[in-house]
């Protein structure tokens, strides 16, 4: 009776060394605190310094409540042999509570297609240097630091996780809005995903803006210029074209008005297969109804044999050695 | 430290060699249990294999469902392959209980009777099938194609039944196995 407890302790021990193996396949887009970087490969202190360099860009002021632009390079990129590589934006480098969020930011996107602080890209092999953008609305007046920070694993599955981080921080002064200033109302928020072969209208609320052009173009393609139509009172709408496969199309748009000319930062779009989805729930109980209704079935088709219990039946009887 | 996709393959290699093995013995004291081509003193050797091959590749089995979900891309099953392969790994997991736990209860008797020997050898080989075919999802999820994509098998189609459904099903299965248990007993 002793046997399943040894079992079941030896089952655990062996699946141990698979389950505290961090996630070497990534946690996907998400809010991460830098302390991810740490905490997502066990202990903060286990972390090595990458030798990766990271540089964070921003524009040197911002206007509050309007959309900005910042930029991350990473050059002498070292990673796995699956050339995963995460990313995150920061407000500060405390480990904890320090996302753009934490500080006002509000990300409306990302270069890989979503609104989220920390990213996972993929490097192809050869490349070394990878430059990733954020649009954020910036938060209230005053000088706001944005910092970044990469973690990764290495070629060989070896050794500890490894943990890189900006140098310095890009440091934007947040100034009041000009009251005739033209620009993208506040409460404007691009969307950040569509379905391959949807294609997207999109409204345009904005303030003291009077004409509108707009620009969009694939990435590391030629720009190309949108129809725009006015649809009411600093309200717009214009078309992007439908994509026939997963790609990242960028827009931006030229607001004029009676103030100085004002460009939006480029908003990117990202074009993904419709997504799968299953009630899990379901799939989970069928899964284990399978297995209990394949096991009796079978042992039903053994009901009628009976093993005899009186004498002791050899089968093997006419085995012959 | 080993990853996750290392420990899968390796226990993946684990069970397909093991209920690959357990196949050939099946059918060998499938054929020997029969009398046919003279194997009949083989039986007790493939009886010997089939059952400890399928035993221990029962046992691998929840290693590779453990690493293989640790390896896969993004959370949760959300892909129609990996439903289907669940489906199939469950199958193939309570068949082979089926088939193991008969083998306990009728021992050696499980090949004297006419239709007992039939249905264990056949229900073996299923088993094995099943397992194969859930290794073969495994390489079309991966890589894009398998050896059994030749039988144009429609992976991508997932015969999902609701759960109210699957709840029923489920309560007649377990108490057929508890009157079952009652009937021994009796």
């Amino acid at each position: 009776m002793r046997r399943a407890p040894v079992l079941l302790l030896v089952a655990v021990l062996l699946s141990a060394s698979s389950m505290g193996s961090a996630n070497p396949n990534g946690v996907g887009q998400g809010t991460f605190d830098a302390q991810c970087g740490g905490a997502c490969h066990g202990d903060a202190d286990m972390n090595r310094s990458s030798s990766s360099t990271v540089v964070v860009n921003a524009p040197a002021t911002a206007y509050e409540g309007l959309p900005t632009s910042v930029s991350v390079t990473i050059s002498d990129i070292e990673t796995t042999v699956s050339g995963l590589l995460g990313v995150f934006l920061l407000s500060d480098m405390t480990g904890a509570g320090d996302t753009p969020a934490d500080a006002g930011w509000d990300i409306l996107s990302n270069s890989e297609g979503g609104d989220e602080n920390y990213v996972e890209i993929t490097v192809a092999p050869g490349e070394t240097q990878r430059t990733l953008t954020w649009t954020l609305r910036a938060p209230s007046i005053g000088e706001h630091p944005l910092h970044a920070a990469i973690h990764h694993g290495t070629e060989s599955g070896e050794e500890a996780p490894f943990f890189g981080a900006s140098a310095q921080p890009a440091l934007v002064e947040v100034v009041a809005v000009p009251e005739n200033l033209p620009r993208l109302s506040s409460s404007f928020s691009p969307p950040v995903v569509r379905d391959v072969g949807e294609p997207s209208t999109l409204r345009l609320d904005t303030v003291s803006v009077q004409s509108v052009e707009v620009e969009w173009r694939l990435v590391g393609g030629p720009i190309n210029t949108a129809v725009v139509s006015s649809t009411g009172p600093d309200a717009w709408t214009f078309e992007l074209p439908s994509s026939l496969q997963p790609t990242t199309l960028e827009w931006r748009a030229h607001l004029g008005g009676e103030g100085p000319e004002q460009t939006t930062p480029w908003f990117t779009l990202q074009s993904e297969e419709p997504s799968w989805e299953v009630d899990e729930t379901a799939a989970y109980v069928q899964s284990m109804t399978l297995l209990f209704v394949f096991m009796v079935a079978f042992m039903s088709l053994h009901r009628r044999t009976v093993a005899p219990q009186e004498e002791k039946h050899d089968a093997f009887e006419e085995v012959e050695y | 430290m080993v990853s996750a996709p290392t420990l899968h393959v390796v226990s993946t290699e684990l069970a397909v060699g093991s209920f690959a093995m357990a196949g050939v013995a099946f059918v060998l004291a499938g054929v020997a249990s029969h009398g046919w081509l003279n194997l009949k003193r083989h039986l007790k050797l493939a009886d010997h294999v089939a059952h400890f091959a399928l035993a221990f590749g029962l046992l691998a089995m929840p290693f590779a469902m453990i690493t293989g979900i640790q390896s896969s891309p993004g959370e949760g099953v959300d892909h129609p392959l990996l439903i289907n392969k669940m489906f199939l790994g469950s199958a193939a997991i309570g068949l082979a209980l089926g088939v193991l736990l008969t083998r306990r209860r009728l021992g050696e008797h499980v090949w004297s009777d006419a239709w007992g020997r039939r249905w264990q050898s056949l229900g073996g080989l299923s088993a094995v099938g099943l397992v194969l075919l859930t290794a073969s999802i495994g390489g079309t999820f991966t890589r894009g194609e398998s050896l059994l994509d030749l039988l144009k098998l429609p992976y991508e189609t997932v015969p999902l039944m609701p759960v109210w459904l699957s709840g029923i099903v489920l309560l007649v299965a377990v108490g057929n196995l508890l009157a079952m248990r009652r009937e021994r007993t009796a």
